[in-house]
Formats: structure tokens, C-alpha cells, sequence
């Protein structure tokens, strides 16, 4: 085996998953070129480090989203029924028209915020929820939407009191879902 | 009670939701982390995962155990964000690469900086996705080469090549910020 081909090997040696002539030949490389096994050290090293990254996933809150999307799809796959598609499209236009008039003086309802890097919430919200009531809330809780909605129909929102308007939120019948959202700033 | 990831997937493929429950607790996290690796948005991974299992649960009837389960539905992963970021515009270079590299590194440096998490995030950060997908498999996965090519549909070769380029970039990004070369030994 020839330096340049242990080299392409080393990040396969460093994770462990080399077997059989290979990882023999590169063990045998190793033992042979001190220059390897400075580069074994910093690969190892690096792998280290990737795998202690926390990373925070959905969890449990993305597994009922899932579990309310397979409910829906069984027993088999059907369209979404008149009354929902109506449902859906009258909660998107009606917080685009809160989101409008509360960014006029004086104006009610929800503000939207121009920063979503910050801390924040993810919500669902249910689909019979009219606009009216949605925004009472968010106001009452002192919210603003910062993203939304996905394709899944989350919508980010952001506030000063973040765990007692989760609190105010999961309450709420108008809420399917509320969980600390991406870029809350926890691990 | 089912536990491998295979025994899984052939109860999903009867309609077991539990079994998609718990397919999807053993293996949320790293395809998660696949998928914002490549995206970089916490938001939009959310959505790629959803429709990750989602689909898992719609076609698990046509997995014919050819790779490990992982494997399988990490390519899935591959695909989806692939999908979004060709509609996004946003796909770069295939195999973009500076034409010069300096082999040499600094090796405790690079150590001394991967072990700090925002060196080691702005390195990562600064691969081409390609570069980025392979490093990801590699050393947050643990795969070998030939389950990297299987689920980005590459060459066992260019597997390799990529994690070569990837790594000697990542490790003299990590060498820059420490800004240890002087004492190289």
C-alpha cells in the first residue's frame, strides 16, 4: 500500500470501520511512518470532538408530529378533506392580515418580529383555530411571529417571558403543539 | 419486543405504528444531524426529517435489506435535501477544491482546535456540502466508505477522494484558528 493510499484510508482507520487486508495494510502503514500517525491523531482527535457536539433534534415533539401524520394517512393514504384545506388556507391568510395590521400604528393583533435568530417557540396550531382567537392569544402572551409557517404549518414565535407563554400556549385548545423551537439557544 | 432496526422496519412495512416509533427514536438524531449538516437550518431540517419518516412509513414495504436499515434511510435523507436544495438554487460545486493545499499541518493545533466547538462549527462550515455530507457520515456516523457511497449514490472512490480533500481542509481551517503554526515541531 502506497503512502497516498493509507492516507485516503486513515479517516475510515480513525472511525473504526476498516476490516480485513485494508486494515491490516494500514496498521502495518502506521507502524512504518511516524507522519501517519501524527495525522491518525488529529483524525481521531476530530472525530472526538464531532461526536461530543450536542445537537438538538425535534425528539418526542417531532414523533407526534409524525404519529398525527400517519394517523392521518390511515388506514391508506388520503386527501385532505374540504373542510381542513378551507380551514388551513382561512388560519394562513387570516395571521397574514394580523401580521399587516399590527404593523400599522396603533394597530392589534400580532407584530412580527425582524429577528429569528433569537430565542424562541415552535407552535402548531390546531386547524379550527380561528384568526381571531389565535391572536388574542399570541398577543396576551406577548408574542410575536418571528417564522412560518413550514411546510408542516410550524410557525416560530419569539417574546420576552418564553416559558410561561409555553406554558399559557400548551394550555390553549387553540394549540396542537408548543415546543422551545430551533435557535432557542439550547443544547 | 422489537429491537433491531430491521425487525423495525419489516413490522413498519405491516403497519406497525409503535415500530415507526421506535424506528424513529433510534435513528432521529443522527439523521437529523445529517440533514442540518447539510442545510445548516434548524427549521427546514425539522421539515426534511418529518418527511424522512413519513416516508419510511409509506414505502418500508420496499426495503430489501441490501445495506443496513441506517444506511437506507440515511440515503433517503440524502435525497430529500438534495431535492430542496436543487429547487432552493442552492446546490455548489461537485467536489469544489482549492488547487492548492498545503499537505503539511499542524497537528496539535488542529487537535487543540477541534476540541473547542465554534472553531470546530466555523471549519465544518466552510466544506462545500459534498465535503460536509462525507465528514458527517464518517466521523459523526462512523460509516465505512462503501456505506457513504450507498447513500449519497457515488463511487467508493470518490467517497474516498472527498474525505481526503474534506479532511485536509477541515484540518488546516482547524490549524488557521488556533493560530498554532509556530509551534510546529
Amino acid at each position: 500500500m502506497t503512502r497516498d493510499e493509507a492516507q485516503a484510508l486513515l479517516p475510515f482507520h480513525a472511525n473504526g470501520s476498516l476490516t480485513g487486508a485494508e486494515a491490516d495494510a494500514v496498521a502495518q502503514a502506521l507502524a512504518e511512518d511516524p507522519g501517519l500517525r501524527q495525522d491518525l491523531a488529529a483524525l481521531v482527535a476530530l472525530r472526538q470532538a464531532m461526536q461530543d457536539t450536542p445537537v438538538q433534534s425535534p425528539g418526542e415533539f417531532g414523533l407526534a408530529r409524525l404519529m398525527r401524520a400517519v394517523e392521518r394517512e390511515a388506514p391508506a393514504p388520503r386527501r385532505f378533506s374540504l373542510w381542513q384545506a378551507v380551514a388551513a388556507v382561512a388560519v394562513i391568510v387570516a395571521l397574514g392580515q394580523a401580521i399587516y395590521i399590527g404593523s400599522r400604528p396603533n394597530g392589534p393583533a400580532v407584530t412580527l418580529a425582524g429577528d429569528d435568530s433569537g430565542p424562541g417557540l415552535t407552535v402548531a396550531f390546531a386547524p379550527n383555530a380561528t384568526m381571531q382567537a389565535i391572536s388574542g392569544l399570541l398577543t396576551a402572551q406577548g408574542l410575536q411571529v418571528v417564522d412560518g409557517p413550514s411546510a408542516l404549518g410550524l410557525w416560530r414565535v419569539t417574546g420576552d417571558d418564553l416559558p410561561a407563554a409555553s406554558v399559557a400556549l400548551a394550555a390553549s385548545p387553540l394549540v396542537e403543539d408548543v415546543e422551545p423551537g430551533p435557535g432557542d439557544g439550547k443544547d | 419486543m422489537l429491537t433491531s432496526d430491521a425487525a423495525l422496519i419489516q413490522a413498519i412495512a405491516s403497519g406497525d405504528r409503535q415500530a415507526l416509533a421506535g424506528l424513529y427514536r433510534s435513528l432521529e438524531k443522527p439523521v437529523y444531524r445529517f440533514i442540518l449538516s447539510r442545510l445548516n437550518d434548524p427549521f427546514e431540517a425539522h421539515d426534511i426529517l418529518h418527511d424522512v419518516f413519513l416516508e419510511v412509513w409509506r414505502v418500508a414495504g420496499s426495503f430489501e435489506g441490501r445495506s443496513a436499515v441506517k444506511t437506507w434511510v440515511m440515503g433517503i435523507a440524502y435525497r430529500k435535501v438534495i431535492d430542496r436544495l436543487r429547487r432552493a438554487g442552492r446546490m455548489d460545486m461537485p467536489d469544489e477544491m482549492p488547487d492548492s493545499i498545503d499537505d503539511a499541518v499542524d497537528t496539535e493545533a488542529c487537535i487543540a482546535a477541534s476540541q473547542e466547538a465554534v472553531h470546530l462549527q466555523h471549519c465544518l462550515d466552510q466544506l462545500t456540502g459534498d465535503h460536509r455530507s462525507a465528514v458527517t457520515l464518517v466521523f459523526y456516523e462512523d460509516m465505512g466508505y462503501g456505506e457513504v457511497a450507498a447513500v449519497i449514490g457515488v463511487p467508493e472512490g470518490t467517497v474516498k477522494t472527498r474525505v481526503f480533500h474534506a479532511k485536509k481542509l477541515l484540518l488546516r481551517c482547524l490549524e488557521g484558528r488556533i493560530g498554532w503554526r509556530g509551534a510546529r515541531t
